[in-house]
């Protein structure tokens, strides 16, 4: 890639596998870095994401390399601040991340690591220099960093349990809206008897992380969330059942069936709970009827995000509630191989009608197929409002970054994510119908 | 930065190719003939000015720095031969942290201790570590710390190769500001075809030769006393060559930006070197091998 990224939203590897770290409680986090990297971490991102920022500065240990540290080697500070840390914060696992800085000059984290846990410390490390890639690929490096380094920890693996569910794919802050998703993925699995094992998120701690060879199947709902199937295929052989986005709506009942084929569950209960998901669903749909055509909710619609929001949402906007997908901007880089597939499944939501998709990280680049597209509502991140009022179009913040919003346990994924989402986008073109933005 | 004071002078070449024996005896000789001379060894092998202070052992900056914050120009220099003014950069422990950076640090130090203005020197050499592997090791010819840079080789191509490097390096920050190239010394002069071959690359290059230092035993005696022939032998044949080479870099300002050849066309060139010198004398070729 040979030209430069303007407001990308895409931070360093190392910020996505802090936030992995940091999503998971008892997981204490150590940056061996500089001390740019945690701050930058904090106003870069966590600070981003709709209220998910820890209180007051970022309270991540961080080893605070100088110039001394780069030329002779960092590892005794690492050392040191791994010491002080284990004495003064109380963990179940201590997550080393690198930054650019030591890992070019090559401090042995591995080594420090192994001196950590010969004093019975629980100890892992992920090497997650910037330069390796950006916050998805430091999602990975952490699952990795996790699936690899905890049986050395914790040496016992338990049974197969036929009805534990391993939720994979949703980034903590990349997507803001990840504790509301997963909350609600949760609450589907369990009306047709699994057992979520959401792995990040409240009351997600270590416990959740040693049960994963104990799982039944992966769920991966982000091109994200392949690398660890694949992983725990080849360790434990679980099988897993790989969509390409959040189920949105209907699509959350078409995945509840095929985990009932596949895992041999009872398809009466599976119906039953289908059913009454859908006949509230249909509710507010009837509810919404007036606004809707008052408002005149029917229109074309930009969506920026990643894969996984841009499928879930414009399938349930496009296919569910007549609204018409103009330009879908893809901003995660997904692998070159998905691309093709994801083209296809989008370019067919509204059959004979021209979707525009395209993969994007660049900010002005983003702006100018916004602008071009002339849809007439914009559901993208914070970086996107200006277009929107620019164009004078009304305006829903819901990808990362998000300036303007508070999110506790809100989310579009699942039938309740479907009627949040009609909320939020109601609210939206209602009080734009108004002459106000709502958010 | 600094104000400059004197001038700044950086040897390059092969490791193992002559640059400390040779940066020494230049600085023996311009201190012999009345100059202020301060020799600094930007390696972290830390033996630059070893046969300038009669073998002793000098603290490196590097060393010194990490375990003191504050730290005086008394503490990490010596006088040497003639009143050099004798520093060690020095460096990490071998396969930690990153010594190219440490060279960075060490040179920008010296600065903030006001080396320059202090001692006022009328020349400054860099001796630096082998082959230019990266950034780091190309400070003093980077961002104008150094006016010249002269590469030492012999006629084996490994050094020729590495000449090569430098030239690329001197190539590619000469436009902004960085060090031209000065010349060429060709060191270790034994083989009858060895000035010629050396004479060719420099042409080819667009650079030239400043002097041709013949291998001699002089050097290595001279070397486990502890002293430069300078010191040592000065009136031998040897001790004149290196006052030749120290007066050239003096009086002569001539300075160009190489053009390095690119690796086909050196390994082209290389390979007519070799059919030249098996033709002409069968059995030197083996000889290529050692300096
Ligand atoms: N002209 C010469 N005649 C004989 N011996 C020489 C000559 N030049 C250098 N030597 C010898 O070659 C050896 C290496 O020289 P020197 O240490 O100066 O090389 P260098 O390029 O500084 O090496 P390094 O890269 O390891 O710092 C020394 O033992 C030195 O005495
Ligand atoms: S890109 Fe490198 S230096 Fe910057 S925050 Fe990430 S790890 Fe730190
Ligand atoms: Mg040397």
């Amino acid at each position: 890639m040979a030209h430069h990224v303007e407001g990308s939203r895409n931070s360093c590897a190392q910020h996505g596998a802090l936030q992995l770290f940091e999503s998971i409680e008892g997981v204490i986090p150590v940056i061996h870095s500089t001390s740019g990297c945690g701050v930058q971490h904090y106003l870069g991102v966590t600070r981003l994401t709709g209220g998910n920022d820890p209180f007051g500065s970022p309270p991540v240990s961080s080893s605070n390399i100088a110039e001394k540290h780069v030329v002779f080697g960092g590892s005794s500070r690492l050392r040191e601040q791994l010491k002080n840390t284990v004495k003064v914060v109380r963990g179940d696992l201590y997550a080393i991340v690198t930054g650019c800085s030591t890992e070019m000059v090559g401090d042995d984290i591995a080594a420090m690591t192994k001196e950590g846990r010969d004093q019975d410390w629980p100890v892992i490390y992920a090497n997650t220099p910037g330069f390796s890639g950006d916050v998805h690929n430091g999602y990975h490096l952490a699952v990795k960093a996790l699936i690899e380094q905890l049986p050395g920890i914790w040496q016992s693996i338990g049974e197969k349990q036929s009805r534990l569910v391993n939720v994979w794919g949703i980034i903590p802050n990349q997507d803001p809206f990840w504790r509301g998703n997963l909350n609600e993925l949760g609450r589907l699995l369990e009306g047709i008897g699994l057992v979520p094992n959401l792995l990040i998120g409240s009351g997600q701690g270590i416990a959740s992380w040693k049960q994963l060879p104990e799982a039944a199947i992966n769920l991966v709902v982000s091109p994200w969330g392949e690398l660890p199937a694949r992983m725990l295929e080849e360790l434990y052989s679980t099988p897993s059942i790989q969509l390409q986005g959040l189920p949105v709506g209907s699509e959350a009942g078409i995945l509840l069936r095929s985990l009932t084929e596949q895992l041999g569950l009872d398809p009466l209960r599976t119906e039953l709970f289908i059913n009454r998901e859908e006949a509230l669903l249909n509710h507010q749909f009837a509810r919404l009827a007036d606004s809707y055509y008052r408002a005149g909710f029917q229109r074309e619609f930009a969506l920026v995000g990643e894969s996984s929001q841009v499928v879930g949402i414009s399938e349930f906007l496009g296919k569910y509630f007549g609204l018409l997908p103009r330009s879908l901007v893809i901003t995660d880089n997904p692998p070159d191989i998905l691309r093709e597939a994801l083209i296809s499944r989008l370019s067919a939501i509204v059959p004979g009608y021209d979707t525009e998709v395209i993969f994007s990280e660049d900010r002005s680049e983003i702006t100018d197929v916004v602008r071009k597209g002339g849809a007439q509502l914009i559901l993208a991140s914070s970086l996107e409002l200006d277009v929107a009022v620019e164009s004078g179009v009304p305006f829903l913040a819901v990808s990362f970054p998000l300036a303007d919003r508070i999110v506790l346990d809100r989310g579009y994924a699942g039938y309740r994510g479907a009627t949040a989402l009609l909320e939020d986008i109601g609210s939206a073109l209602l009080a734009f119908s108004n002459g106000r933005y709502a958010c | 930065m600094s104000e400059k004071t004197g001038k700044h002078i950086a040897i390059y070449g092969k490791g193992g190719i002559g640059k400390s024996t040779t940066t020494s005896n230049i600085s023996a000789a311009l201190a012999e003939s009345g100059y202020r001379v301060i020799q600094i060894g930007c390696d972290p092998k830390s033996d630059s000015t070893t046969i300038l202070r009669g073998g002793n052992d000098l603290p490196t900056v590097l060393d010194t720095l990490r375990e003191q914050s504050k730290l005086r120009i008394e503490d990490i220099s010596a006088i040497g031969f003639g009143g050099v003014l004798c520093i060690e950069a020095g460096g990490p422990v071998p396969g930690v942290g990153c010594a190219g950076r440490g060279i960075n640090a060490a040179v920008e130090l010296l600065q903030e201790l006001k080396l320059f203005e202090e001692f006022k020197p009328d020349f400054v050499l860099y001796d630096v570590l082998g082959d230019v592997v990266c950034g780091g090791f190309a400070v003093p010819i980077r961002d104008g710390l150094a006016d010249r840079a002269f590469v030492v080789t012999s006629s084996d191509f490994m050094a020729i190769f590495a000449a090569n490097n430098l030239f690329k390096a001197v190539n590619k920050y000469a436009p902004s500001g960085g060090a031209r190239l000065g010349g060429v010394i060709a060191n270790s002069i034994l083989a009858a075809y060895a000035p010629a071959l050396i004479d060719d690359f420099a042409e080819k290059t667009g650079t030239q030769v400043i002097g041709y230092v013949p291998r001699s035993l002089v050097v290595a005696q001279s070397e486990l006393y502890g002293k430069t022939v300078i010191e040592a032998v000065p009136l031998s044949e040897q001790a004149q060559v290196y006052r030749n080479l120290a007066q050239y870099i003096d009086k002569n300002k001539d300075s160009v930006i190489p053009k390095p050849l690119n690796s086909p066309e050196l390994k082209k060139w290389a390979r007519e070197w070799g059919d030249r010198i098996f033709d002409v004398e069968t059995g030197v070729v083996h000889e290529m091998a050692s300096i």
